[in-house]
């Protein structure tokens, strides 16, 4: 009995080809059951996010035999007649075990060292278990996956610090603030990465949100989105004395914000901080507002140079992290290859 | 006042454990400098636990030093150090059980250190015996206590503000630092230097507001004494800061930048003012 992975991730395919092969939640049960009356698995877990879909399984054939079968299941049963070079891949054993682990911890996601993935996968092991899906191996292997992920997690710095805009403005605005429900965000400019910023300070617990755009229905919409308000575009400097965060987006061709007008506004403000985020191109806010006591000011560049240097740094934690899974997996592997002793997964009684 | 018998001290024993603490605060800051060469970003527990150890052993020296002379040991500059010293770390202790501000034990060690080994200089204990010491009644003892205290109060709240200083630069400049440093956010901090600089301004005026009643008692004391005329400045130089913060919203950087003024001032001064003065030891 050995473990076999087979799947396709955004590493291998582009998203036309991996949404062809997509599992809706509700399809979950039926795919399960079906490759395990087949017998083509005797334990199995499906992962399906939108960057990967791979199928976890315990087979009784030879492992190439198995990853064959696995690989002829998904096309058939997502009926997908296409060519298709190496787009699904297929591992198993240690290979299996070390790819569980590194997807488990982030190591092979977008976003490297993600942790939305260790969630996803989690809510799939458990999907299996609730249907009796899972046997002695893949318990075994899954919450093994789970503590690599934990200790890789605090040993090592693959997590650490925002590697998108929206997180990173948020980090700012948590070292500046040490509650965001307390102070106001401002949104000037409704665009796509003005939303998701102010979308992760929601998340992180900011209340209370103002949206102003030059279509005052785009500001309308987005403030409802946002469960904030939205004010003209005309009048965003009356609310400005108000507010602690401010991101601005417009498409304006000249500064909207410079130190003449912020300085009478500080002083109205009695010199709380202010943290300003100017995601513009061409810029929104005058650099020189950065030299006012008080003013925190980070641009679309300011933005990109932090989380690019949170990347480097996660790729330097890259061999440790490997290093760890490698001695992990290989600690697994004697006692894991060996059959399992326990009693075998119930077909019958596996719900669908 | 009547003539007092002042027990011979075991000066070596309880300087010996207070040695022992200073080490510790030492190692302490080692430590520090090894968390700022990183980036601040490995969480204090390591400067908790040291400055923990420190203060029991300085609180051995000082219930040894005590009991010796059977009264609080605030005699001499030597002992006004290590009373300000333990203050300090006290005081961080508690706020460190609050573990977003625990990093306050990274700027403190250095701080209590350098106090630490300023007390241990020699000279700045002199032998009790024969001597009848200046807190020989209760009111002088209070009145030490509370001026002692008052000063660890602004020496631990112009470490926060330190911290203060360095985050907002780092914040300011864009250093990455801002980002991956476990301190605790600015606006906090700002919080934690005002209600320090509050209690040690409450302390002051109390151990201050006994000086009437210690003019009373003491023909020897003279409201124009050097010390006296210090502490007066110092109690309206931190009165100063303090309204302009709270009444005209003098926040950010220029308040921190009075903290450690204030403080600097009071470390600076202390000693000069302490020789100047007939009537004070400390």
């Amino acid at each position: 009995m050995t473990l076999v992975v087979i799947g396709l991730s955004h590493h291998s395919s582009p998203v036309t080809v991996r949404e062809r092969f997509a599992f809706a939640e509700s399809a979950l049960p039926g795919a399960l059951q079906e490759m395990r009356t087949a017998g083509l698995a005797r334990e199995a877990v499906i992962l399906s996010t939108c960057n990967r879909v791979e199928i976890y399984a315990v087979s009784d054939s030879p492992e190439g035999q198995a990853i064959a079968g696995l690989r002829q299941f998904l096309l058939d049963y997502h009926k997908f007649e296409g060519s298709l070079g190496g787009e699904i891949y297929g591992r198993g054993g240690r290979q299996g075990l070390e790819h569980l682990f590194k997807v488990a911890c982030g190591l092979d996601s977008m976003v490297l060292g993600e942790t939305e993935i260790l969630g996803q996968l989690k809510k799939a092991y458990d999907t299996a278990l609730r249907l009796k899906h899972t046997g002695a191996l893949l318990n075994k292997s899954f919450q093994r996956a789970f503590n690599v992920a934990k200790q890789i997690r605090t040993e090592t710095n693959i997590q650490r610090g925002s590697v998108s805009v929206g997180s990173v403005a948020v980090e700012l605005a948590e070292k500046l603030f040490s509650s965001l429900a307390e102070h106001p965000v401002m949104v000037i400019g409704a665009g796509e990465t003005s939303e998701k910023t102010a979308r992760a300070l929601l998340s992180r617990g900011a209340r209370s949100i103002i949206v102003s755009n030059r279509s005052h229905d785009r500001a309308v919409e987005l403030a409802r989105e946002l469960g904030g308000r939205a004010v003209s575009f005309d009048d965003w400097a009356h609310e400005f004395p108000h507010i602690d965060i401010l991101i601005s987006s417009t498409s304006a061709p000249h500064c909207i914000l410079d130190r003449a007008k912020l300085e009478p506004v500080m002083k109205a403000r009695k010199h709380r901080p202010l943290l300003l985020i100017d995601i513009a191109v061409p810029r929104d806010i005058d650099s020189s507002v950065n030299f006012l006591d008080n003013v925190y000011l980070y641009n679309i560049d300011d933005l990109q140079a932090i989380a690019g240097d949170h990347l480097r740094q996660r790729r330097e934690e890259i061999a440790r992290c490997e290093a760890l899974i490698a001695q992990k997996a290989g600690a697994m592997m004697p006692r894991s290859a060996r059959p399992a002793g326990g009693p075998l997964p119930d077909l019958g009684n596996a719900s669908t | 006042m009547g003539q007092i018998t002042v027990k011979s001290v075991s000066w070596w024993t309880d300087r010996h454990f207070f040695l022992l603490a200073v080490i510790t605060y030492g190692l302490s800051s080692v430590y520090s400098l090894f968390l700022w060469r990183k980036g601040f970003r490995k969480h204090d527990h390591v400067n908790y636990a040291l400055l923990l150890a420190g203060i029991i052993l300085q609180t051995k020296a000082m219930f040894m030093r005590g009991l010796t002379l059977q009264e609080c040991p605030v005699h001499n500059l030597y002992e006004a150090m290590t009373f300000v010293d333990w203050t300090i770390v006290a005081a961080y202790l508690v706020f460190g059980l609050w573990p977003r501000v625990r990093f306050l034990g990274a700027f403190a060690a250095p701080v209590i250190f350098a106090i630490g080994v300023f007390a241990l200089m020699p000279g700045l204990d002199p032998s009790h015996t024969g001597q009848p010491p200046f807190a020989a009644n209760e009111l002088v003892s209070l009145h030490a206590a509370l001026t002692l205290l008052s000063y660890g109060a602004f020496g631990l709240s112009s470490v926060a503000a330190v911290m203060y200083l360095t985050q907002e630069h780092d914040l300011k400049f864009h250093k990455l630092r801002a980002v991956l440093a476990v301190m605790p956010p600015i606006d906090r901090l700002e919080k934690i230097t005002s209600r320090l600089l509050w209690a040690g301004f409450v302390l002051l005026s109390m151990g201050l507001g006994l000086i009437p009643f210690l003019l009373k008692n003491r023909p020897e004391l003279h409201a124009s004494d050097p010390k006296v005329v210090w502490s007066g400045l110092v109690w309206c130089l931190y009165l100063a800061l303090l309204v302009l913060h709270w009444r005209f919203a003098q926040s950010g950087r220029k308040f921190a930048w009075g903290a450690v003024a204030g403080f600097a001032f009071v470390v600076l001064t202390f000693w000069g003012v302490n020789l100047l003065s007939p009537s004070h030891r400390f």
